[in-house]
């Protein structure tokens, strides 16, 4: 039976209506029409539907969506201001990090979930934080380069 | 050579603001109202008759609008080739676990999910084979027993021998008998993925005439267009399929796949209808590549030249000729001149899910086996691999595989550019090694349109119907800008679909770049000259004192009399032409072969067999970068493909019934950040003659090296020569301590019978 | 996949109650990094799922020198992984931890899911066999305690009652001089499950010197993660040489029975099991004798285990 479920999503409160075993994911993008977050398997094992979740990067196709209820959620489309886009989006365009850009969403939010969590942005640490995203196009060079492009624009946007 | 202003640059992806923002729009991103969600049953069996089935109790559950089967089909054929050897849907028979038997469109996707439990099917056991060399001998069991009845059918030995593809030249037992040494092996390579992220998806819709819209993640409208109107028995003009963004396709999209499902699903119900693969889906429904055994005899002087070359390879094909062998014929032979060849290849049926094609299959399968033998035959002689590659490499002027010249490549360069970038030859420490592979590759060729209008202001639409999947829309954005003298962001990339698009081939093999990229600039050609014309009446100056660039055409002598591109189009709205377009359609471009030479350095675990790839060098004759910064991608994405093949992917197949055994990324194991080398590019240009700006292919070469040159690496690393994939590390521990059970034997006498008269 | 009815928890009480009223076909789901994979593959059909995600007091993390760690059975795998005093005092767990899976699902998987998972290969385990954790066990009658060893009886199976929960995982504080080490053998860096993981910990008297204590744990090789007892007995006192410590390596190898499954064959399961065990006694009694390494240091050696 479906339940009403309130939720935070981009700094904006939400309302669904949905079955107790709907997914976080499925809730997005059906529900609440934000496509930007992508199914690659639905099983946790790639990424692709990685949102933010009272901060944390999460696979959002394992989280209930119920279970979630009066969180926040961060997703992709909450991340440029207007035209004006945020430093890992921005570091992902310039530096080539896409190319069919299907786990660019969830890559992105992984960053900037790293990023936010304040450990030391080293190449081992951040290919770390990126462990759980699978990209099968870049073969994940231009994807560091990007990453570490984005801390220098994230702190250069600080100061 | 002249100063590229667009070319040649790293421009930033057209598609990449759509795509960091989350508004590029996939098929599955697709919702209508009305839409219907389309789920699927599959057969649980090998190889059996479809006695009947009970679709009472599915139909009759609240919430779903239709239940189609086989039978809703017209009684068609249908094949991605040129064999037409199956239905769209299964009909009276079922060829192998996780073939479509029945289709459910209800109002919400658990709903369809309990209706298909509901579908009740009878089957009748049919005996069924699963080993391709088993299937390949007179004594099997033959998965389609009416295979000469397919319309296609043409050469093959029969059986389920389904296709054979042939190349021979000079006398092979002559050479072999002239030769000092003879290597005989056997290798195989392992069933793999594409394993692109986004699952197959598609939307089907009517529209108010009865028209069938498409909305697919494909890469071949124009095949899916055919196909459909083939099995939907309809004409082609009744369908439109737009091509979405898509998720990675590497080949595994390029035909018809389940596209006729939520289409007749739409045109019953009368709703829009979605159907989108589950990962699940994606590894038993979707053509992957399959198993290939590979047998090699080759012929070599004591001084390293090479006279003769056997090599027979069994392409496993699964229960319908998909993908096929492909090219993988030619490539027996590699980058090398040999005078005597005797080539064979053959296309096997077993009852298991069919192939597709996965970046430059044939010759990815070939590459393994030839580049690791290249190794195995010079360190039999005692000398460097790369020394005897140099030595034996094809040049400019003698005859490739096809009959074509071998015109002016990049071959040597190449080599020599990976030899000095990684020191060779060199010995490295223990436990550690060093290993190479050289390929050869083509660019595609095939059916190719293009149309550019110019805009009033002077900017201009680039129509093509290609699909975007290297960032190809960006590279012929860029040819389209050089060749008229605009900047990139002048021209406009349209969104397009079948109508609207002039037909093409379809977007894989390496032929956007090169073909589809010749005909862009052949348009652009098309349209300055119109310019020209245009203006060198107005100006009252020969057409040939003008220059097109910066926005505008002018005089070369006196710049200032000049009129800027907007004006022109302007004025051509009353001019005696018309509007300006410019068009071009080709058929085909001539032979331009790719070569690549990639180098891995490992180092490999002496107790547990695990091997990392800690350096991949890799230099490739790309003739052009049109965008650098995009042929690096292209690079390095197919490097890791390949190492992903070389250490870790495998579809784990069932010996007694066929099934896959792996259908989930926990399991199917894909190359991650953690593990990955830097991959350093060495792009080598040396202009091909009919490419756009001298462009080559490129984003097939990279991924077939990688397994063949870590193979010779760990042989360099601790002495033992494994002939199967993956490099795992079990494998790799079992023949360092020299337990290794794999065996793969290719019955080549019967092969070699077979062709005797 | 049955449709199902959800409901949550506030308190334990709570749980205890609805596990008592729904019987053998309610789920307990905390992170559920696993319900929704199971369930939509057909194998979990309850007709209730219970969330006690919100249930109060299970999601704290706590060390005193005293009492050692205590984990609520809340608490995430990524926050054990963070928690500074579990690098420092606990390194095979923060690493085991970092091992496990990929961020995404470390920032929902529960320590108490995982270890009521059960999974024969299940990465903290091993590590937190070797530091003599024990379950706090909440049922209708009070609370029980188990210590870990005790509570896997099978491969996803558990002493737990139906009616019971399990709240909260104590862990020893360890001796000074001790040092200790997990290595996980996998195709790859992340997100795999182990083909082969081994936890080893050693505790020296003093600085040099025969050892008090070694406990060696395997996983993925026996249908529950298991310690390795007879091994464990050939080092436990002595000096621990290099003979001494293959003499135990080999004693786990032997020791232990593998399946062939798709991640690996018995026979290579058992080779693995001498190496790591090998490998990860070296490096245990290194730490023990000269300090810690680095959170990075260990983290690198434990997922990328050779070279």
């Amino acid at each position: 039976m479906k339940k009403q479920l309130q939720i935070t999503v981009n700094g904006e409160l939400r309302q669904a209506f949905v079955e107790p075993y709907y997914s976080l994911l499925d809730t997005l993008r059906d529900e609440l029409h934000l496509t930007g977050t992508k199914k690659g398997c639905d099983e946790g094992d790639c990424g692709a539907c990685t949102v933010l979740l009272n901060g944390k990067p999460v696979c959002s196709c394992l989280v209930l969506a119920h279970s979630a209820r009066d969180g926040e959620v961060t997703t992709i489309e909450g991340l440029a201001n207007g035209l004006e886009l945020h430093p890992v989006q921005q570091a992902f365009v310039e530096r080539g990090g896409l190319q069919c850009g299907y786990c660019t969403p969830g890559l992105i939010l992984s960053t900037v979930g790293f990023l936010e969590s304040g450990e030391e942005p080293t190449e081992e640490n951040i290919k770390h934080a990126l462990g759980g995203n699978l990209c099968r196009c870049t073969g994940y060079s231009k994807v560091i380069e990007a990453v570490v492009a984005a801390v220098d624009l994230t702190s250069q946007r600080t100061e | 050579m002249a100063d590229f202003q667009t070319i040649g640059k790293s421009h930033i992806r057209v598609d990449a603001l759509e795509k960091v923002t989350g508004k590029a729009t996939y098929a599955g991103d697709i919702y209508l109202p009305g839409m219907l969600l389309c789920k699927l049953l599959t057969s649980t069996r090998s190889h059996a008759r479809i006695k009947s089935i009970d679709t009472s109790a599915a139909e009759a559950l609240p919430g779903v609008r239709c239940v189609i089967t086989g039978n809703d089909y017209p009684d068609a054929w249908f094949g991605s080739g040129a064999l037409k050897d199956r239905r769209v849907m299964a009909r009276d028979e079922v060829f192998y676990i996780g073939e479509p038997v029945a289709a459910v469109a209800a109002c919400d996707e658990m709903t369809a999910l309990e209706a298909v439990e509901l579908i009740k099917m009878e089957y009748q056991d049919i005996q069924h084979v699963v080993n391709p060399l088993e299937a390949i001998s007179e004594k099997s069991v033959d998965v389609h027993s009416n295979l000469e009845d397919f319309e296609g059918f043409g050469f093959a030995l029969g059986g389920n021998n389904c296709t054979m593809l042939d190349a021979d030249r000079g006398d092979v037992e002559q050479g072999f008998k002239d030769s000092d040494v003879i290597v005989e092996e056997t290798y195989h390579t392992q069933p793999i993925s594409q394993g692109f992220l986004e699952p197959m998806a598609c939307v089907a819709d009517l529209e108010a005439n009865g028209r069938l819209d498409i909305y697919a993640s494909t890469q071949g409208p124009y095949q899916v267009r055919a196909q459909l109107a083939s099995v939907l028995d309809m004409p082609i003009g009744n369908i439109k399929v737009t091509a979405m963004e898509m998720g990675g396709g590497f080949g595994g999209k390029l035909r018809l796949a389940f596209e006729a499902f939520p289409a007749l699903l739409a045109i019953k119900t009368g709703k829009p209808v979605k159907l989108v693969n589950t990962r699940e889906e994606a590894f038993t429904l979707n053509g992957p590549r399959l198993e290939t055994n590979i047998y090699l005899k080759t012929g070599v002087t004591s001084d390293g030249k090479i006279l003769a070359r056997e090599a027979r390879s069994i392409f496993d094909v699964g229960a319908y000729l998909g993908a096929g062998p492909n090219a993988g014929v030619g490539h027996g032979l590699g980058a090398y001149s040999i005078p005597n060849f005797k080539l064979r290849s053959y296309g096997v049926y077993t009852n298991k899910i069919y192939v597709g094609s996965y970046r430059a299959s044939g010759v990815a399968d070939m590459a393994f086996a030839t580049e690791s033998h290249t190794d195995v035959i010079a360190h039999k002689l005692g000398m460097d691999p790369l020394e005897f590659r140099i030595k034996n490499a094809l040049s400019e002027g003698d005859t490739a595989v096809n009959g074509s010249p071998i015109p002016k490549n990049g071959l040597m360069e190449t080599m020599l550019a990976l030899k000095e970038k990684m020191g060779l030859p060199k010995k490295l420490g223990e436990g550690r090694g060093v290993g190479i592979s050289v390929g050869e590759w083509r660019s595609g060729s095939g059916p190719s349109t293009a149309s550019i209008s110019v805009n009033e202001d002077g900017t201009v639409s680039l129509l093509t119907g290609s699909v975007d999947i290297s960032g190809s829309d960006t590279s012929l954005a860029q040819i389209a800008a050089e060749a008229l003298g605009l900047r990139l962001d002048q021209v406009v990339v349209a969104k397009r679909n079948t109508d609207m698009a002039p037909f093409t081939g379809p977007s894989g093999g390496s032929r956007i770049v090169y073909s589809q990229g010749r005909a862009v600039q052949n348009a652009a050609e098309d349209a300055k000259s119109k310019l020209l014309d245009l203006a060198a009446d107005r100006l009252g100056v020969p057409a040939e004192a003008l220059e097109c660039a910066g926005g505008a055409v002018y005089v070369q002598d006196n710049p200032p009399q000049s009129m800027d591109l907007g004006q022109l189009a302007r004025m051509s709205l009353s001019s005696r032409g018309g509007p300006i377009i410019g068009t071009a359609s080709l058929s085909s471009l001539p032979y331009a072969p790719v070569f690549n030479a990639q180098g891995a350095e490992v180092i490999v675990d002496r107790e547990t067999g695990q091997v990392r790839v800690t350096r991949f060098v890799q230099a490739q004759d790309i003739g052009k970068a049109i965008n650098p910064m995009g042929v690096e991608g292209q690079l390095e994405g197919g490097a890791v493909q390949g190492i992903g093949r070389a250490l870790s992917e495998e579809i784990l197949i069932d010996k007694g019934t066929g099934e896959v055994r792996n259908p989930s990324l926990a399991t199917y194991l894909m190359p991650l950040s953690v593990d990955m080398p830097e991959i350093e590019n060495i792009l080598v240009e040396v202009p091909s003659a009919d490419g756009p700006f001298g462009a080559r292919a490129v984003a097939e070469s990279p991924g077939f090296g990688p397994p063949a040159a870590i193979a010779n690496a760990i042989f360099d690393a601790v002495g033992v020569r494994i002939k199967t994939l993956p490099l795992s590390a079990e494998r790799v521990l079992a023949a360092i301590q020299g337990r290794t059970e794999d065996e793969y034997t290719v019955n080549v006498e019967e092969l070699r019978k077979a062709e005797e008269p | 996949m049955k449709r199902f009815e959800y409901l949550e928890a506030r308190t334990v009480r709570q749980v205890i109650s609805m596990l008592q009223r729904y019987g053998e076909n309610a789920r307990i789901v905390a992170g559920s990094t696993d319900f929704l994979v199971r369930w939509r593959a057909g194998v979990w059909n309850p007709d209730h799922v219970i969330n006690i995600q919100r249930v109060a007091g299970l999601g704290r993390i706590t060390y005193s020198s005293r009492n050692g760690l205590r984990i609520g059975a809340l608490v995430t795998v990524q926050a054990l992984e963070q928690h500074p005093m579990v690098r420092r005092r606990y390194p095979a767990l923060a690493a085991a931890a970092a091992s496990f899976a990929g961020v995404q699902v470390r920032n929902l998987a529960t320590v108490g899911g995982n270890i009521c998972n059960a999974s024969p290969s299940g990465d903290t385990i091993p590590a937190l066999l070797v530091f003599g954790a024990e379950c706090r066990i909440a049922g209708p009658d009070g609370d029980r305690r188990v210590a870990l060893d005790q509570f896997f009886t099978g491969p996803g199976q558990t002493v737990l009652r139906n009616d019971e929960l399990l709240a909260e995982i104590r862990v020893p504080p360890p001796p000074p001089n001790t040092g200790s080490h997990y290595i996980k053998h996998s195709p790859r860096g992340a997100m795999d499950i182990a083909t082969v993981g081994v936890a080893s910990l050693v505790s020296l008297d003093e600085r040099r010197g025969p050892c008090s204590e070694a406990r060696i744990a395997l996983g993925a090789v026996a249908p529950t993660p298991v310690r390795a007892y007879s091994a464990e007995d050939i080092l436990r006192g002595h000096d621990l040489s290099q003979d001494l410590i293959q003499a135990a390596a080999d004693s786990a190898r032997d020791g232990v029975k593998p399946i062939d499954d798709i991640r690996g064959s018995a026979v290579h399961r058992k080779e693995i099991v001498g190496v790591l065990t090998r490998r990860t006694l070296e490096q245990a009694l290194n730490s023990a004798a000269t300090g810690p390494m680095t959170f990075e240091d260990q983290r690198r050696l434990t997922v990328q285990a050779a070279f």
